[in-house]
């Protein structure tokens, strides 16, 4: 159960979107988002659906990966789908009772909505998927390596992002070793009502607890012995460069930008 | 007499339905006799670990089954339940499990979860404190303020206070120094004549099995390899070496002086080489 969590999972593979530069990816993917909801009408959502799918396939991630990301929403898709049936209203009403009303601009934002969404989570595990969390922490600081000007310290951030991402595992692996040991003493940790559960978990967090510092204490250790200063005066073994298909990919999303612009201007917005 | 535990055809396999799912363990058959002390010994991911997670049930197996004291635990919530209690499953570096605020405390984890009265409950943390070597005035200690090795004790005392008819300890002297070690092995059989329980120890050292264990069951690959007395198993000490585990160190010493044609019984403990030397010399033969 705890094992399922998909959160930064990659996906090894040797696509187009996998040798991309990630900063290059990360703005494009930034970019995309943006425009999901520039989309007006059905011709210009089109769109957008026909590239993710397009997407999808040059990055060669399996569709059961794909669908795996999108399965643990579809509660929150369905939950905001049905709400914008009946709240929003305009356009030919089709069924009315008491105060529900179902229009036809209520069924196209419940429709655009749950598009969108697909679309936005789709395209945001593509990123997950094709790049590495080291190489995803990597470009985002070199990103926000401008506001080094006001004095944020961007590469600690990206730092203990980065070690996040990496201790996921660990913690996931030690809460299971501690739930085992606990349910041999005879912990009950799936019965009771909501106050027993609750007391349930203090003997699973504090070791948990006590571990993590432990962890993070010899973890210091380790990156000071190997006299990790922090970012200033530090160089990388992996430089980032930009490559043809970086530029290639910014154009190709470029042209879709026109492409959902030119639609919206010549078909009818629909909400 | 029902054995302790025993297993039926049990096996268990990881990431079950993908492309990659392994036997962690593989048709195992094993009788755990009432009293006996049993040795597992193994290579790193032979099954060892995977296979004492399924004497309380902690894992569920995919096929066979586990009998403890004739039943089958996963008959019922109420037998798996008991399962739990009848089998004291001490996990590797237990120090890391404790929780409480104070020793005693933790102790009584186990037994206060067996819903057993106030004055039973306290009894049981003083036997298993006294039996694990638990000193008396840390019981009112934080667990977090003793040393490595009596945190150690503190937490198998833990499980020793469910008054377990069966003990499982899984590398219960990893990370200790010798003597350490010295003092853990004796505790163990301290624990075994005084109550007169079954005890199942899972160790990499020969060294430690060799001079606890009634009997040894050497996993190797997913499956039971060997089983029988310390004495032949250790004398098959080619196989074990092409599993990647090693005789004791005197015992090999003993190997090749018979091999050299010498007249030297097969030993496991330096105590006992000791005396098979006085023997020797006792004897008049002088080589």
């Amino acid at each position: 159960m705890i094992s399922d969590i998909s959160i930064g999972q990659y996906y090894t593979g040797n696509s187009f979107l996998h040798k991309m530069d990630a900063r290059m990816k990360f703005i494009l993917v930034f970019a995309l988002l943006v425009f999901v909801f520039l989309c007006k009408s059905f011709f210009s959502l089109a769109l957008m659906v026909v590239f993710t799918i397009f997407a999808v396939l040059v990055s060669k991630v399996p569709l059961k990966m794909i669908l795996k990301s999108i399965k643990p929403l579809f509660i929150i898709i369905l939950f905001t789908a049905v709400l914008n049936i009946f709240y929003t209203t305009g356009g030919t009403t089709y069924f009315e009772w008491h105060s529900l009303k179902l229009t036809e601009k209520g069924i196209n934002t419940a429709i655009f909505m749950a598009v969108r969404i697909i679309v936005l989570v789709v395209i945001s595990s593509l990123l997950t998927y094709t790049t590495t969390p080291t190489l995803l922490t990597d470009a985002i600081e070199r990103l926000l390596s401008p506001l080094t000007v006001f004095h944020i310290k961007v590469h600690t951030l990206a730092m203990m992002m980065t070690l996040a991402l990496r201790f996921i595992p660990t913690l996931v692996e030690e809460i299971e070793r501690i739930m085992n040991a606990q349910k041999a003493r005879g912990a009950e940790l799936e019965t009771g009502g909501l106050i027993a559960r609750s007391k349930a978990l203090i003997p699973i967090f504090v070791p948990l607890m006590v571990s993590s510092f432990r962890r993070a204490y010899e973890l210091a250790f380790a990156m000071t012995c190997r006299c990790y200063t922090g970012g200033e005066g530090r160089t990388r073994m992996k430089q980032m460069k930009l490559k043809p298909r970086d530029f290639i990919a910014a154009l190709f999303v470029s042209a879709l930008l026109a492409g959902v612009i030119v639609l919206n201007h010549f078909f009818k917005a629909v909400i | 007499m029902t054995p302790a535990v025993e297993v039926r055809n049990l096996t268990h396999y990881y990431l079950k339905g993908t492309e990659n799912q392994v036997a962690a363990i593989n048709k195992i058959n094993l009788c755990v006799e009432k009293g006996e002390t049993l040795g597992i010994i193994g290579h790193t991911g032979s099954g060892k670990s995977t296979l004492i997670a399924h004497f309380n049930g902690l894992l569920k197996p995919d096929e066979g089954e586990v009998l403890v004291d004739g039943k089958n635990i996963f008959e019922s919530k109420e037998t798996l339940r008991q399962s739990r209690f009848k089998v004291g499953l001490c996990f590797q570096y237990p120090e890391y499990q404790l929780f409480e605020e104070t020793v005693f405390r933790d102790i009584a984890f186990g037994p206060k979860n067996m819903k057993l009265p106030q004055d039973e409950i306290e009894r049981r943390v003083l036997t298993a404190a006294g039996m694990a070597g638990v000193k008396k005035e840390n019981l009112n200690k934080s667990p977090f303020d003793l040393s490595g090795g009596e945190k150690r004790r503190a937490a198998i005392a833990g499980v020793m206070s469910m008054e377990p008819q069966v003990l499982v300890l899984d590398e219960p002297a990893a990370g200790l120094d010798p003597a350490g070690r010295r003092e853990l092995i004796n505790m163990i059989k301290n624990y075994r004549t005084a109550t007169g329980c079954t005890v199942i120890i899972v160790s990499h050292s020969m060294e430690d099995i060799a001079s606890v264990a009634d009997r040894v069951c050497v996993l190797n690959k997913a499956e039971i390899a060997m089983l029988g007395t310390p004495k032949e198993v250790y004398s098959r000490d080619e196989e074990l070496r092409e599993m990647g585990l090693n005789v004791p160190e005197i015992t090999k010493i003993f190997l090749t002086l018979r091999k050299r044609g010498l007249d030297v019984p097969e030993v496991f403990t330096v105590d006992e080489a000791l005396a098979a030397f006085r023997n020797l010399t006792k004897g008049g033969g002088n080589q």
